[in-house]
């Protein structure tokens, strides 16, 4: 009993909490002018522009709030796609053989600690400013963690594991996949987790840079013509996708990859 | 010291304890301790001997002023046990010892926070380190060190504060077969120098003997207790002696077979 | 087991494969470059190791490679101090007080998945296209994790290892010290380690989009000038740093967690 009225008391905390942000926000805003409009709207302002873009407004940036999402979704889904079906087997095949290893580590360790922005001006002026450099960029980011993990998830195969598969008889191929990959499964889908939150990430910064459409595009649009007020709605929308997307990812591997962490 | 809690001999006295938890689907109550009733008298090596999992945890927790009962006190020479204190030291089944210090710093970790100067803080843990046969590996990190050589070490820290009372949680329950005979044996040559009060849990028959001055049989889920036995063999004692052999099969008869 | 003589072969095979995979990815790469068409967009290998061996010698834009290395270090290293110092104290005041968790999670939890990146609009609205706006983001793109690993460090305390330090006698302000803080810092350290490299990464980012100098600017001005040669020697410059970022952060992590080596018990 005395637990459950303490956890009431926290979530009534919480949404004060919430309320007090908005209301001081609004306070120092329209209320007081304490800050400039030009420097932070109003979140009523903000509520407002959110309603627009979402129901068909194309001012200022040139289209609707759901066209923003639906070419960054078509570059960020692209990119990631390719990256994790390059990276999640290369993960793989470099952990299970030690020849392939010892060749592409070395070669994967340098491409490594590059992030994946650093890669945007030679995408753009290898494939134009177009739809694939920036699949190119994503690519990258997702391609690293979803390596790093498939190699790391393999090899934490256990030796007493696969001592027990080959005194069953097993092929090394049966090995690999009745042992080894279902003992990486969790691991590999960390790194697809983490790889749809680089891409994410680095889907932003493609777009500030090079764009015509899309939600980086519009908050870089927005600054030019100093409209506050959009740059926030884009980058609220693109924390609520970005959370989403890494929401239903972890939904998925809570549903679907038993045992393990 | 005369007190409410009755024979001037007692350390602690322990009455009418019951404590319930809420069931897991949070419907119901599980009552886990019966109307626990013992006093623990001074230099007495007490065990709480009994199968299963239920409730003896709990109940060394109560003692040691972890958890508080639902029903019944604790009374710790004349006062009412209501948090932890350093007067009653505990070890620990999984040891508990701070990863991050060495033998010397878990140590003398009680001496430090109760304020004493760096020499005679140190004093006490070389001590210590001494009694549990440690001497040298003031240094190490548990993580360096056996299973055995770490409860050595939550036996010294437990003694780092001269407590009157020692709470005991199967602290040999994880060592191997062969560790697990030193370690007692080792704990009755410390104890022999350094008497205290001792409440020792444990689900093992022949470590109970062993050890024991009383030995005090528990029933399973609720725990209550069924029999107390006073065993006076003479220390040290064999596994393979017939009055032994005798009381191991009485209790075990004795014991609550459903789990 | 293996006998002496086949581990150090294997040890040395490892080192001979390392380099045939160097030597032949260069080749590769000077080959094709050198003699087909892809040399327009793709300049050969060795050109891009002398251009970055004299880099360090003959400026880029303002500055020589070391400098404009150190102004982005620069940048990394103040907003990342202050990131470390504001993520430990957020992250432990929500693990250890309930109240002050019901208030900031909400909040901290709707910033949270925001990319650094998507705040640079804003704050060159708010701090102008100098250092301060860049400061703010890389901060922004260090202080998240910190916040989060401290807070689950906190979190995660052994509650036993609590009660051992209540039974030994220690106040509450002491269990906080002594035993909250010690346990925490390995989950503190990996929150750092990824910091930092996301810092950097927010580094390049943020020069990219509005710089003079450092890093990030030494790229985009390669691909503003179309000087594929520039973009790559940027690049092999922001590798080798962020690789030693992150390879002094967990030399400094195993210095200090030495008792962390084997799972301690």
């Amino acid at each position: 009993m005395k637990n459950k009225t303490a956890k009431y008391k926290y979530r009534i905390l919480s949404v004060c909490s919430v309320i007090a942000v908005l209301f001081i926000w609004e306070l120092v805003t329209d209320i007081l002018h304490l800050i400039s409009p030009m420097m932070l709207p109003s979140p009523a302002k903000v509520l407002n522009t959110l309603i627009y873009k979402l129901t068909g407004g194309v001012n200022p940036d040139g289209a609707t709030l759901l066209q923003h999402i639906a070419a960054s979704m078509k570059i960020a889904l692209g990119g990631y796609t390719v990256g994790v079906l390059v990276g999640v087997p290369l993960g793989i095949a470099m952990a299970w053989n030690r020849k392939f290893e010892m060749f592409a580590k070395p070669l994967f360790d340098v491409i490594r600690p590059i992030p994946a922005l650093a890669w945007i001006p030679l995408m753009i002026l290898w494939l134009g400013i177009g739809y694939w450099s920036k699949v190119g960029i994503i690519f990258f980011a997702a391609f690293i963690s979803a390596t790093i993990n498939s190699y790391a998830g393999i090899k934490r195969t256990s030796q007493v594991h696969l001592w027990v598969a080959s005194t069953f008889g097993a092929s090394k191929r049966q090995m690999l996949f009745k042992v080894a990959i279902p003992t990486a499964l969790p691991m590999i889908f960390t790194g697809l987790r983490l790889a749809l939150g680089s891409s994410w990430v680095a889907l932003v910064a493609a777009e500030l840079l090079a764009a015509t459409r899309g939600l980086g595009y519009m908050i870089q649009v927005a600054r030019m013509l100093g409209r506050p007020d959009v740059i926030i709605v884009g980058m609220i929308t693109i924390g609520v996708i970005g959370y989403l997307l890494s929401t239903v990812l972890e939904k998925l591997q809570n549903k679907y990859v038993k045992g393990g962490k | 010291m005369e007190s409410a809690a009755g024979n001037i001999a007692d350390v602690l006295k322990c009455s009418h304890i019951s404590k319930e938890f809420d069931s897991f689907d949070g419907t119901g109550k599980n009552l886990v301790l019966e109307d626990i009733d013992f006093s623990v008298k001074d230099n007495e090596f007490l065990v709480l001997f009994g199968p299963g999992q239920c409730g003896k945890t709990t109940l060394l927790n109560i003692l040691a002023g972890l958890e508080s009962p639902t029903k019944g006190e604790v009374v710790d020479h004349g006062k009412k046990v209501t948090a932890p204190a350093p007067e009653r030291g505990v070890v620990y089944q999984k040891t508990a010892l701070f990863p991050w210090l060495t033998v010397m710093g878990n140590v003398e970790f009680g001496p430090k926070v109760r304020g004493f100067k760096k020499e005679e803080r140190k004093k006490i843990a070389d001590h210590y380190i001494d009694l549990v046969g440690l001497k040298g590996f003031e240094k190490s990190y548990p993580s360096q060190l056996s299973g055995g050589m770490r409860q050595r070490v939550g036996i010294a820290r437990a003694y780092s504060n001269n407590p009157s009372l020692m709470l005991m949680d199967e602290p040999f329950g994880h060592l191997d077969a062969q560790t697990r005979y030193m370690m007692e044996e080792e704990l009755q040559r410390i104890w022999q120098k350094e008497k205290r009060a001792v409440v020792f849990v444990t689900n093992n028959i022949e470590e109970a003997l062993f050890l024991a001055d009383r030995i005090i049989l528990m029933t399973n889920c609720p725990s209550k207790i069924k029999k107390e036995y006073i065993i006076d063999l003479p220390h040290p004692r064999s596994y393979v002696d017939p009055e032994f052999l005798r009381l191991r099969r009485e209790i075990t008869e004795n014991m609550d077979k459903s789990m | 087991m293996e006998s002496k003589t086949s581990r150090f072969m294997r040890k040395n095979m490892a080192a001979f494969m390392t380099i045939v995979a160097f030597m032949s990815l260069l080749l590769v790469w000077e080959l094709v470059a050198r003699f087909t068409n892809a040399g327009m967009f793709l300049p050969p290998a060795s050109e891009i190791i002398s251009k970055f061996v004299e880099s360090f010698t003959v400026p880029i834009g303002k500055h020589r490679m070391l400098v404009h290395i150190g102004v982005s270090l620069y940048r990394v290293g103040v907003a990342f101090i202050f990131a470390t110092i504001a993520g430990i104290f957020l992250g432990v005041s929500m693990g250890y007080s309930k109240t002050v968790e019901a208030i900031i999670k909400p909040i901290f939890e709707f910033i949270r998945p925001i990319p650094p990146l998507a705040w640079i609009p804003m704050s060159i609205l708010w701090f102008g296209l100098g250092d301060q706006s860049k400061f703010f983001i890389i901060f922004l793109g260090c202080f998240c994790f910190i916040t989060v690993n401290t807070y689950d460090g906190t979190k995660n305390v052994d509650h036993v290892l609590l009660g051992a330090a209540r039974m030994l006698g220690a106040s509450e302000r002491q269990v906080f010290f002594r035993v909250v803080l010690p346990s925490s810092i390995p989950y503190i350290f990996a929150g750092l380690q990824i910091a930092i490299t996301a810092g950097w990464s927010a580094v390049v980012g943020a020069e990219m989009v509005r710089s003079d100098e450092g890093v990030g600017w030494l790229i985009v001005m390669g691909m503003t000038n179309g000087n594929t040669v520039q973009i790559m020697v940027g690049m092999l410059a922001i590798g080798i740093v962020g690789y030693i970022l992150a390879t002094a952060m967990a030399k400094l992590e195993g210095r200090l967690c030495i008792w962390n080596q084997q799972q301690g018990i």
